[in-house]
């Protein structure tokens, strides 16, 4: 489902040109769960905002359920996000004055979903990452897994053919680490697309298949 | 709707700088629905004063008669061969020397006959006016204006007293009430008799059986307008097609010269508080600008989890919009209390002071266009804010 082949993204900072991604390329498959590992700014979450469609590569192509997202136009990008991604951030990312309930029920407004099967799917959403109690809560009201779990629910809730997580550990406990990737392989069993950045082994080591990175270099290595 | 609570939402996050935001805005609304109703109120119990004093009434002057001279019987056939034509009265003034006792002084003398109160408007505090018999047997009587009666006879109940126009003796048969002074003030700073016609003829040497100058009241349901267009075809078949020959003029005049100066005040004013709204729409501009940048990240969110262009130029569009109508809604309630109090005060003035609708309409559609406008830029600001840029904004 997603198509990336020789992907280059680079940046301009003064006067030396970073080279972010380096002809990047990789496939990854419906359903798979698919962690990618790298050091520190070897170029993670530059691809992670390409697949997520957040930004846009400056050479290669990227082909999402086999449509180069190139031709797209921001707004059309912006519906893709909301149908097709759910996104799962290290710092939550939550809005601070909204409930987590509400948090959650933004990407069904953004849809244009009527509000009594809004509030359904809100629940359903709530439910499977077990804050049904914390609803009316808002973010600075719960704890950092608590958030992180908000911010899963958030991406569930519309149903993304692809859930992306961008070291949604970093900021959290070994012991809340645990909880969160036990959600992320449920999700995975339930039949969800997964990917995960991050730069703990012990993380990546859980995916069924791990990309390495490194300098904006892409090498897969099979267990 | 969901936008709606959403700027509700986040305007009522932070009050005391929504409050001081609005501040412009709501002194802004104050200042044009205040100005524009005080000067609505003011204007409007004056206009009825000068309303009420026959305005409508036609003043004919003939200057030169062609050798048909006008006279009373003619211009009581015009009254009633003319169906726009009320009453009709002769009007012609001269300057006498008014004697009572061992006082003198100059006065106005108006020989007229019994129609000439009605068409003025003329209302009597003591006696009577003049009647058709006076007129056809010019007896010497005289009405007196207030201030004649008061400062030169020295109190209003002289009915019966004797006064002495050039040497004639005249019989007060009435004085006019105080509420007169507007018109006659406005007519003559002296004092004012009224004689019969007949009576000035015998008065003044210049007054002869052709009357040069009368007045005319338009007839029940009739307006000013057509009378004077009536009158004004009369006079044109009878003086030879010559304009120049004579004048139709209006209390009208005086009350479209009133309207002209209102409407200009009005204007004015409208437009020092319109300045003071557009300064107050670049202070929620300026917020609005604050508000973005501040928000840059949960623009950021948002734009992750799918709102398009459109969906976040609405939100910060609603807020300015939001922002701007509370201002206008907090400003109407503070200038319909400050009229409330500025009635009491005036009560005495017999003025009345109320909240000018059409003024608010216009205080409310002006700041929905102030919110548009001044919210604009910083909406679009926010929606052309590219996602990944702004989910990284400041960490
Ligand atoms: N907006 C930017 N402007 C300039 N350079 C950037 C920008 N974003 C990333 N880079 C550079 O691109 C490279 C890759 O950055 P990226 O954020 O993808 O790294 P990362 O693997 O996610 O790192 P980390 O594990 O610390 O999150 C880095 O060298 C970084 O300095
Ligand atoms: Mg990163």
């Amino acid at each position: 489902m997603i198509d990336i082949q020789d992907l280059c993204k680079f940046y301009t900072v003064g006067d030396e040109r970073v080279r972010a991604l380096d002809h990047a390329t990789m496939h990854i498959y419906p359903h798979e769960f698919v962690s990618i590992i790298g050091p520190s700014g070897s170029g993670k979450s530059t691809l992670m905002n390409i697949i997520g469609c957040l930004d846009v590569a400056d050479a290669g192509s990227y082909l999402l359920d086999g449509i180069p997202i190139e031709d797209y136009t921001d707004n059309e990008l912006a519906r893709i996000r909301n149908e097709k991604i759910g996104f799962v951030f290290q710092s939550f990312n939550l809005i601070a004055k909204m409930s987590a309930e509400e948090n959650v029920e933004l990407p069904l407004i953004y849809r244009g979903v009527g509000k009594a099967e809004r509030q359904r799917r809100v629940a359903e959403a709530l439910e499977r990452v077990g804050l049904t109690k914390r609803a009316k809560h808002q973010p600075t009201e719960l704890s950092g897994g608590q958030q992180q779990r908000v911010a899963i629910a958030r991406a569930l809730v519309t149903k993304p053919s692809l859930i992306l997580a961008d070291e949604p550990t970093g900021n959290l406990d070994s012991k809340t680490s645990a909880e969160i990737m036990g959600m992320f392989h449920a999700l995975h069993e339930q039949g969800n697309t997964i990917v995960l950045i991050t730069h703990d082994n012990d993380v990546a080591r859980q995916a069924r298949r791990i990309i390495h990175i490194r300098d904006g270099k892409l090498s897969e290595v099979s267990l | 709707m969901m936008t709606l609570r959403m700027a509700l939402r986040s305007i009522g996050a932070n009050k005391m700088r929504a409050l001081l935001t609005m501040l412009g805005i709501i002194i802004g609304v104050v200042a044009l629905v205040v100005l524009v109703s005080l000067v609505n109120g003011a204007t409007s119990s004056v206009t009825n004063a000068v309303s009420s004093l026959g305005t409508d009434m036609l003043t004919v002057t003939i200057s030169d008669d062609k050798g048909l001279p006008m006279d009373l019987e003619t211009l009581a056939k015009w009254r009633d061969e003319l169906g726009a034509v009320g009453l009709t009265a002769p009007s012609t003034t001269a300057s006498v020397t008014g004697k009572y006792g061992s006082d003198s002084d100059s006065f106005t003398v108006y020989g007229t006959s019994e129609a000439y109160d009605d068409i003025a408007g003329l209302k009597l505090c003591m006696g009577r006016f003049l009647n058709s018999a006076d007129v056809d047997s010019h007896t010497r009587v005289c009405v007196l204006s207030y201030k004649a009666a008061t400062e030169l006879i020295g109190y209003t109940d002289c009915v019966g007293e004797q006064v002495s126009l050039n040497g004639m003796k005249f019989t007060v048969i009435g004085v006019l009430s105080d509420s007169e002074s507007i018109t006659t003030s406005m007519r003559s700073s002296g004092y004012t008799a009224y004689i019969p016609y007949t009576s000035l003829m015998r008065l003044s040497d210049s007054v002869t059986e052709a009357v040069t100058s009368f007045v005319v009241s338009a007839a029940e349901g009739r307006s000013v307008d057509e009378v004077e267009l009536v009158l004004t075809e009369k006079l044109m078949e009878r003086l030879e097609q010559d304009d120049d020959a004579f004048s139709v003029s209006s209390m009208n005049i005086m009350e479209d010269a009133m309207s002209s100066i209102t409407s200009m005040l009005s204007i004015l004013l409208g437009g020092i508080a319109g300045i003071s709204l557009v300064v107050g729409g670049i202070g929620i501009m300026n917020i609005m600008l604050v508000t973005v940048t501040e928000r840059t990240r949960e623009i950021g969110i948002r734009k992750a989890i799918g709102a398009t262009h459109g969906a976040i130029l609405r939100q910060f569009l609603t807020e300015a919009v939001v922002l701007c109508m509370l201002g206008c809604a907090i400003g109407i309630f503070l200038s319909w209390t400050i009229l409330r109090m500025a009635a009491v005060i005036a009560s005495g003035l017999s003025m009345s002071f109320t909240l000018n609708g059409p003024v608010v309409g216009i205080a409310v559609g002006f700041c929905i266009l102030i919110g548009v406008v001044f919210g604009l830029y910083p909406a679009n600001k926010a929606a052309k804010m590219k996602p990944i840029d702004a989910l990284h904004y400041g960490g």
